[in-house]
């Protein structure tokens, strides 16, 4: 039997295990959630870079005034970030102090779109009024100066510094003169800021954040600029929602604004317009091989492409009289020439053979151009003045010096503007013969047979150019991007066009 | 304690003062220097700030559940330490003390991959962990259960076997001569076991930025804020938030340890 004052104790016992089992069921529920961040289209994750809180938040601040959508902002290095997101894989966006993460990202298949932001440059900061007299790299060295860098295999800003160094082959005396290397670009302000380091090599940025600081710009750095991105991230399940805010914060003028007040430089950027509707022309070509390609841009940037096909001798009279496409999409760059004071240099995404279309089981035995003007033949040409084809047919009878036997033997029954039209002529039996781009045929090749033309100047090239006058050219050099994109080019290759991007572009 | 009757035995203590005094002179001259590093208004900003209100009550949530779950934990993985003999207790012994030699990171990490497997991912299933509040729980009781453990074996190997073994020849199972007479006198040790792993619950901060990432009003927790405000070049703030840290867990430290002493422990 136990005594007494044992009993007491163990009542004591429970006492205290029931107490801290109430106490933990009481904690436990004051930690409630009362938030619900699962998936509601108002909500968005990003994982940012811990140096760049201050114009995030206040951008993002202002986005959820102004459109309701809360984001909820994590923050980290971006390298831990990184490693974190290849682990966990979920997540809205991720903003890295440095594009080398971003590109790092989209390699590994964690990113998809990249946006830019602000750039940076390494700078020597030191306190204002520079009491040391920095001016040169040799200043740094010397005994009176105590120098702190960034660890260049933790820290972008060193990394950018060694870079910049070695290629000057001043790297092994620098880092030999630091007294300290820190982890962070901000580990090695705080030091200036304190007073415990004299000089330290950091972003411009970074010193334009500290009133007691002020930059040295050295001529062997100047060519170390990186770039602040914001990526949307392939686990992200909001996808339009999550670049719709990258769109924001990206703008010249809605989310940059904040970059600047916080000393960045920032980046160019689009004007802000929720819902941007862009006006996209291009060759009658293309319609079967972009129109997928741009619809899913649309529903995954949420916006709109209106896309106007035609033509590209119409398209090009359009613009001279006064039309302003913020894209052209061309079927040949002769006709992108034509306007190019209006457009930033095209990017050709493929080309289009010429070929020509005779009746199934070639009944004229048509094998090559000179045949098309043997006699009793009804062909159909595109007009030389209105298309891309027209022009590249009459260059190629010219170069092949039958243009007079061509007018002489009257064959040509039909002028048409595009190629389409005449490959539907020739469908409905009224044409021996006609030729159009490989990409026409596609559709008709089991009521026609097909000729090549091998003459070298037998095809047109087709360049995508952003127009100088549009408030969207990131936008546009993201739908670039989509053009050059496998399942773009599957589009392009089913239609037996010729691939002209051998890799997909690096960045937009 | 006893008088020191003898000159020698003045001297004696007067040596033991002197390190005891360096110690302690260290750490206030920290805070001395935090103090005077910043000012009344990062202070009452750093008070005023919601998020950093949030963080503060998370932070003080969190370890007190990490404490009671580290004791609760803690006692009966002591007890079996202290009291009895299996095969492997070497090696379980030696696991016990991963938690506190690995880097806290790397713990951090480890629960990270953890919960993505398909063990983890059952479990998130029913209850969402990663980058959520439990796992910023978890992450504490992973490194602050450790030295709750350390502190109950060295409570139970310090306890006498004795009364235990007169209760068994009386008649009592192993289970009441637990209950009965060792845990009621391992009180005081549970007290500092709970207080110990709270202390560190508070302070932990590697792990939960990797597997909770330092997400504002959600998972962030004081150190977070420490940190976040020193990324941010912020440093009075980071000093203000980190004072406001040491005086309140100065308070509850203080508090429980006399509370503890008036109830004999």
């Amino acid at each position: 039997m136990p005594t007494r004052s044992r009993l007491g104790r163990t009542n004591g016992v429970a006492l205290s295990i029931v107490g801290s089992l109430v106490l933990l069921v009481a904690l436990i529920w004051t930690l409630q959630d009362d938030r619900d961040d699962s998936a509601s289209a108002g909500h968005l994750t990003l994982y940012c870079a811990a140096g760049l809180k201050p114009p995030v938040e206040s951008a993002a601040r202002e986005y959820e005034e102004r459109y309701g959508v809360h984001v909820d902002i994590t923050y980290g290095g971006s390298g831990t970030l990184l490693s974190s997101l290849k682990v966990s894989n979920i997540g809205d966006l991720y903003l890295a102090a440095d594009d080398s993460y971003s590109d790092l990202a989209r390699e590994e298949g964690i990113a998809r779109e990249v946006f830019q932001l602000a750039t940076m440059r390494p700078v020597v900061g030191v306190s204002a009024g520079n009491p040391k007299g920095i001016a040169t790299i040799s200043d740094l060295l010397g005994p009176g100066v105590r120098l702190g860098l960034a660890n260049p295999d933790a820290a972008a800003v060193g990394r950018a510094v060694r870079t910049a160094f070695t290629e000057s082959g001043q790297w092994d005396t620098v880092s030999k003169a630091a007294v300290v290397m820190k982890p962070t670009v901000m580990d090695l302000a705080n030091d200036l800021n304190l007073g415990s380091i004299d000089a330290g090599l950091v972003w411009d940025s970074t010193v334009n954040q500290f009133t007691g600081l002020e930059s040295v710009h050295l001529p062997e750095l100047e060519g170390s600029a990186r770039s602040v991105t914001i990526c949307v991230l392939e686990s992200s399940e909001r996808p339009t929602a999550a670049l719709r805010f990258c769109r924001y914060l990206s703008s010249r003028d809605a989310g940059l604004p904040h970059f600047e007040r916080m000393g960045y430089a920032a980046a160019e950027g689009d004007r802000w317009e929720e819902k941007p509707e862009l006006l996209l022309f291009c060759g009658g070509m293309l319609n079967a091989a972009i129109d997928d390609t741009v619809t899913a841009f649309e529903e995954r940037e949420g916006l709109s492409v209106t896309r106007v096909y035609n033509g590209c001798g119409l398209l090009v009279s359009q613009m001279n009289a006064g039309a302003s496409p913020d894209a052209y999409f061309s079927c040949d760059q002769t006709f992108l020439d034509l306007v190019s004071e209006r457009f930033h240099p095209g990017t050709t995404v493929s080309s289009n053979r010429m070929v020509i279309l005779v009746r199934k089981g070639n009944p004229s035995g048509i094998t090559e151009l000179a045949d098309l003007c043997g006699p009793g033949l009804k062909i159909g040409l595109a007009h030389p003045e209105k298309s891309a084809i027209g022009v590249l047919t009459r260059d190629l009878f010219e170069e092949a010096g039958l243009t007079e036997r061509l007018e002489a033997s009257g064959n040509i029954v039909l002028d048409s503007a595009t190629g389409d039209f005449l490959v539907n002529q020739m469908r409905t039996g009224s044409l021996d013969a006609v030729i159009v781009y490989r990409s026409n045929a596609a559709a008709a090749l089991g009521d026609v047979d097909l000729v090549a033309l091998t003459a070298p100047g037998a095809q047109a090239t087709q360049p995508f150019a952003i127009a100088h006058a549009t408030n969207h050219p990131r936008t546009l050099a993201r739908l670039l991007r989509a053009f050059t994109q496998t399942d773009s080019r599957a589009r392009f290759d089913a239609l037996g066009f010729g691939w002209e991007q051998p890799l997909p572009a690096e960045s937009e | 304690m006893s008088q020191p009757s003898d000159i020698r035995d003045r001297g004696f203590l007067l040596f033991l003062a002197l390190f005891a005094g360096l110690y302690v002179a260290l750490i206030v001259g920290m805070l001395i220097a935090d103090a005077t590093y910043t000012t009344p208004d990062a202070l009452l900003a750093a008070l005023e700030s919601e998020e950093i209100r949030y963080a503060a009550k998370l932070s003080f949530t969190s370890s007190t559940i990490t404490a009671l779950l580290s004791v609760w934990f803690a006692i009966p993985i002591g007890y079996l330490l202290s009291r009895t003999s299996f095969p492997g207790k070497a090696l379980v012994d030696g696991i016990l003390d991963i938690p506190i030699v690995l880097p806290p990171m790397v713990i951090g990490l480890s629960l990270l991959i953890l919960f993505q497997t398909s063990f983890g991912q059952a479990v998130e299933g029913l209850v969402p962990v990663t980058y959520r509040i439990p796992s910023v729980i978890l992450a504490q009781f992973a490194v602050a259960c450790a030295f709750a453990v350390r502190t109950m074996r060295v409570t139970f190997d310090q306890l006498p076997e004795r009364p235990e073994k007169v209760a068994l020849t009386l008649g009592a199972t192993r289970a009441q001569a637990f209950w009965r007479v060792t845990l009621p006198q391992a009180g005081g040790g549970a007290l500092s076991a709970g207080l110990l792993a709270w202390a560190r619950a508070l302070g932990e901060f590697g792990p939960i930025l990797v597997f909770s990432g330092a997400t504002r009003m959600k998972t962030e927790v004081l150190p977070s804020t420490v940190w976040l405000e020193l990324s941010t070049g912020n440093l009075e703030a980071a000093v203000a938030v980190s004072l406001l840290m040491v005086l309140a867990a100065i308070t509850v430290l203080v508090t429980a340890r006399a509370l503890g002493v008036r109830r004999g422990w």
